[in-house]
């Protein structure tokens, strides 16, 4: 699969590139963000994966977020794809910002039209890190996952499904870290609309997606979770986010810390703020 | 017969008479001392190019103290020269100086003798001379009558006049010299001009010995080696050593001055025992030979060495690259100041001969700089004049990581601490409103008690093991934290609280009263404490987990100790002197 390079910029002491390739599982071009940190140049490096939240692009994340000096200091590659396949003209994928376009919720669908294209769950953890490994200096033994709001949610529901996979070392403890994730898909509005436009009305489809039924069934290697969500957050109030029902079933298996921010709000202004905290946290897990 | 002839002859026969005596008698005296003087002046000339041996000691002894003694013997040849030379000269001026005196004192009286004679001799000759112009005139009287022609007027004059004569006739007069021309020549008492000849080649009695100063590193905590030395070539037969201990409080009615310690003895060094430590001492020497004793020698001052100091083992904490190092003196006295000594492990496995010393530390403390991640052994000297006395026992430094013991003063009177002093307990039991008066330093409300961290700038970790529904408080405060105040109550104090409510477990991070928004789902029962003084924070970690919990960021101004407390009755253990985790630092 070619890569085409769209943009480099030196950040960091490193490099913060944007790629785009023609994708197999979602059948688009897609574009993706990548950071190179300075040890690349000379050794196989970690790969922390960043899913992004409902409207944005692969540009949103490396302009506000304020990575790349953790990313670098930690000597991380961090992947930033896009929220959903692009430019697949589908009837309705425009209409909402929070569903379609922009908003792939990181599931593969089953129901059409969207079945063809709305693969991201497949993108991310199936075709993302082959691409990545084959073409960027990493450890793919080495690798971690995050996110925002919708991408927070995908950050867990791959590390919940993909028990083992997002860690340091084989049988080590996981590590997956989320701001303002939706927690609760299935409990509300948003999670509603996008499965039952993605997956159709059997519930019980949808619960394969939603990280606290997953947690609660979660028997895997131990996964160490960081959360962390603004208490001004519009979202959290409007029931959009509902950790606590996360929180309240995860067992020894998933140590949770949670931390609930006064003042911040669901902006990149938040997630800058402790952008430091997720990269150390991650760190801690990848270092070799 | 002239009267007056043989009168003025006989005189002047008088004064020279005298004059020969004068100078006979004394000159030839004085001249044959003289001669005398002037052959041992010779001789002793002679003497002074040939080595005395008078009053020298035999063979040098071994100890270097001795040598240092003869060092300043062999330094002292020309010195003893000098003097020697000098007590000759000033033996025979002396000698010479009473000689002269005696002779101006006999030569003034002789010649007031002679002022006496010549006066009444004079006066004697005054009255001749009034008898004989007495006589004179009567003779021309007589004469006159004589001759005269009218016969009347010398019958008139001539009874009277021949009774005149008659009766001066009858008059005798003395013509005998009143005094004698000869001057009486008492004998001279040279006697003591003799003795002191005599002396000149009798042995004096010595003159004071010079007592040294002490000689560094020569003293111990009950001896004294104390040497001294003569200056002169006088003979010694044997010495006396006296001393004395100085007290600090000497009563003014002198009724406790200590008493004085002789010692006899031949050498001119010796080691004086039985003495009490740090303490200072007067000696002084005397020089004993037939004749006398000499002088005492000036009073010197020596000390003894201390006793070693006591490293207080619970006072002593120590971090990676540190350690602080408290002490009693173990002596009553102040001492001039410490040695610390310090010895590393090495990779073989023992400890190096060589130690690193720190000297001069004026206090009962120390802070000694101190390699990662190595074993010491380290011991303390206390240090006077007299020198270094014995090492303390030794303390093991062990700088894998920060370590410390419990403020034991700091405790609330409801906590009650184990015998290694690392678990606190907080007890069910009421106590005693009479155990609630408790020391100054402890807490009052919070059940709570502080560690002693070593005051140094660095990064230091511990760990606390607690129970899983142990409601606990853990984390540093200031050491002048109030103590009638809740641990993170206030701006002293930054501490991980859990307490256990009946829906849930909740964890809070306090610092003025105020915590972060956290929710933990897996109870951590042991928990790493971070502390960075350089980057300004303090984190908590799930050490099973090695989960973070929440760091705090403050630039502490001024050093922290770490704080344990309990919101119910419980018991927690401290761990330290652990490495800190990697990401503990992160």
């Amino acid at each position: 699969m070619a890569l085409t390079l769209v943009s480099s910029n030196k950040c960091a002491g490193g490099f913060q590139k944007v790629f785009e390739h023609d994708s197999s599982e979602l059948k688009c071009k897609m574009k993706f963000a990548v950071f190179i940190p300075p040890k690349a140049e000379t050794e196989k490096c970690a790969v922390l994966y960043w899913l992004s939240g409902l409207t944005c692009t692969e540009q949103n994340f490396i302009t506000k977020a304020g990575s790349q000096l953790p990313a670098a200091e930690h000597e991380l590659i961090i992947v930033a794809p896009d929220t959903s396949p692009r430019g697949c003209k589908l009837e309705g994928e425009d209409e909402s910002w929070d569903f379609g376009s922009g908003a792939g919720f990181y599931v593969d669908a089953t129901q059409e039209p969207w079945r063809t294209n709305y693969r991201m769950y497949s993108y991310v953890t199936e075709e993302l890190p082959r691409l990545i490994n084959a073409n960027f200096p990493t450890d793919p033994d080495r690798m971690s996952i995050s996110g925002h709001s919708m991408g927070g949610h995908g950050a867990l529901i791959c590390a919940l499904k993909n028990p083992g996979k997002y860690k340091a070392r084989p049988a080590s403890e996981g590590s997956v870290s989320a701001f303002a994730p939706i927690c609760n898909p299935i409990q509300c509005p948003w999670g509603q609309k996008a499965f039952s436009g993605y997956l159709g009305n059997d519930r019980s489809t949808w619960e394969a997606y939603d990280a606290t039924k997953l947690a609660a069934a979660y028997s895997g290697p131990r996964l160490d979770v960081l959360i962390d969500q603004g208490r001004e957050d519009q979202f959290l109030s409007a029931g959009q986010l509902l950790p606590d029902n996360l929180i309240s079933v995860c067992s020894k298996k998933i140590p949770v810390v949670f931390r609930l921010h006064e003042g911040y709000d669901h902006s990149f202004y938040f997630i800058s703020s402790f952008m430091v905290d997720h990269v150390a946290h991650h760190a801690k897990f990848l270092k070799a | 017969m002239d009267l007056y002839e043989i009168r003025g002859g006989r005189l002047g026969v008088i004064t020279e008479e005298a004059e020969q005596q004068e100078l006979q008698t004394d000159l030839s005296s004085m001249q044959s001392h003289k001669d005398k003087v002037s052959n041992r002046r010779g001789r002793a000339a002679l003497q002074k190019s040939l080595p005395l041996e008078q009053g020298k000691q035999s063979s040098p002894s071994p100890t270097g103290a001795d040598d240092k003694c003869d060092a300043f013997r062999e330094e002292g040849i020309e010195e003893n020269f000098g003097r020697r030379e000098q007590h000759l000269e000033q033996h025979y001026n002396d000698v010479l100086q009473t000689l002269s005196q005696r002779y101006d004192k006999r030569s003034t009286r002789l010649e007031e003798e002679k002022k006496g004679k010549l006066e009444a001799l004079y006066t004697q000759l005054l009255v001749c001379g009034q008898a004989m112009d007495a006589s004179k005139e009567l003779i021309e009287t007589a004469q006159e009558i004589y001759r005269c022609q009218d016969k009347r007027l010398f019958l008139k004059t001539v009874m009277p006049t021949i009774k005149r004569i008659e009766a001066f006739a009858k008059e005798k007069v003395d013509l005998t010299v009143a005094t004698r021309p000869e001057f009486d020549t008492p004998l001279a008492d040279l006697t003591d001009v003799k003795a002191m000849m005599d002396s000149i080649n009798v042995i004096p009695a010595p003159s004071a010995p010079v007592i040294n100063p002490q000689i560094p590193n020569s003293a111990t905590q009950t001896s004294l080696r104390v040497c001294w030395s003569l200056f002169s070539d006088d003979t010694v037969e044997y010495y006396e050593l006296y001393y004395r201990p100085v007290l600090e409080d000497v009563p003014a009615d002198g009724t406790q001055v200590p008493e004085v310690s002789k010692v006899n003895v031949k050498e001119t060094h010796c080691t004086v025992t039985d003495l009490l430590p740090n303490a200072q001492y007067e000696l002084w020497v005397t020089a004993t030979n037939t004749t006398g004793i000499s002088p005492a020698s000036e009073k010197a001052l020596y000390m003894t060495v201390p006793s070693p100091p006591v490293i207080k083992q619970r006072e002593c904490t120590s971090c990676t690259e540190a350690a602080f190092i408290s002490w009693d003196s173990g002596n009553t006295n102040p001492v001039d100041s410490y040695t610390v000594e310090l010895s590393e492990l090495s990779a073989a496995g023992t400890y190096s001969d060589a130690t690193e010393s720190i000297v001069g530390v004026p206090t009962c403390q120390c802070v000694v700089q101190l390699q990662k991640g190595s074993r010491y052994l380290i011991s303390v000297r206390a240090v006077n004049i007299g020198g270094s006395s014995d090492r303390s026992d030794v303390l093991t430094v062990s700088t894998t990581g920060t370590f410390f013991h419990l403020l034991e003063d700091t405790a609330h009177p409801c906590l009650s601490i184990s015998e290694d002093g690392f678990t606190v307990f907080y007890g069910d039991e009421e106590l005693p409103i009479s155990a609630m008066a408790s020391d100054e330093n402890a807490f009052t409300r919070c059940v709570a008690v502080l560690g002693d961290l070593i005051p140094v700038r660095g990064r230091h970790y511990w760990e606390v093991e607690v129970d899983d529904d142990t409601e606990f408080r853990i984390g540093v405060a200031y050491e002048d934290t109030e103590r009638n105040s809740y641990l993170g109550a206030n701006s002293t104090s930054w501490c991980m609280r859990h307490i256990v409510t009946p829906s849930r477990h909740k964890y809070e991070f306090l610092h003025n009263g105020w915590s972060p928004d956290l929710r933990i789902t897996v109870n951590p029962v042991r928990i790493g404490v971070a502390l960075d003084y350089q980057k300004g924070t303090l984190s908590f970690f799930n050490v099973d987990l090695k989960q973070h919990l929440h760091t705090f960021h403050y630039r502490f101004q001024n050093y922290v100790h770490p704080c344990f407390g309990f919101d119910s009755p419980g018991a927690l253990t401290v761990h330290n002197a652990i490495e800190a985790p990697e990401y503990a630092f992160i």
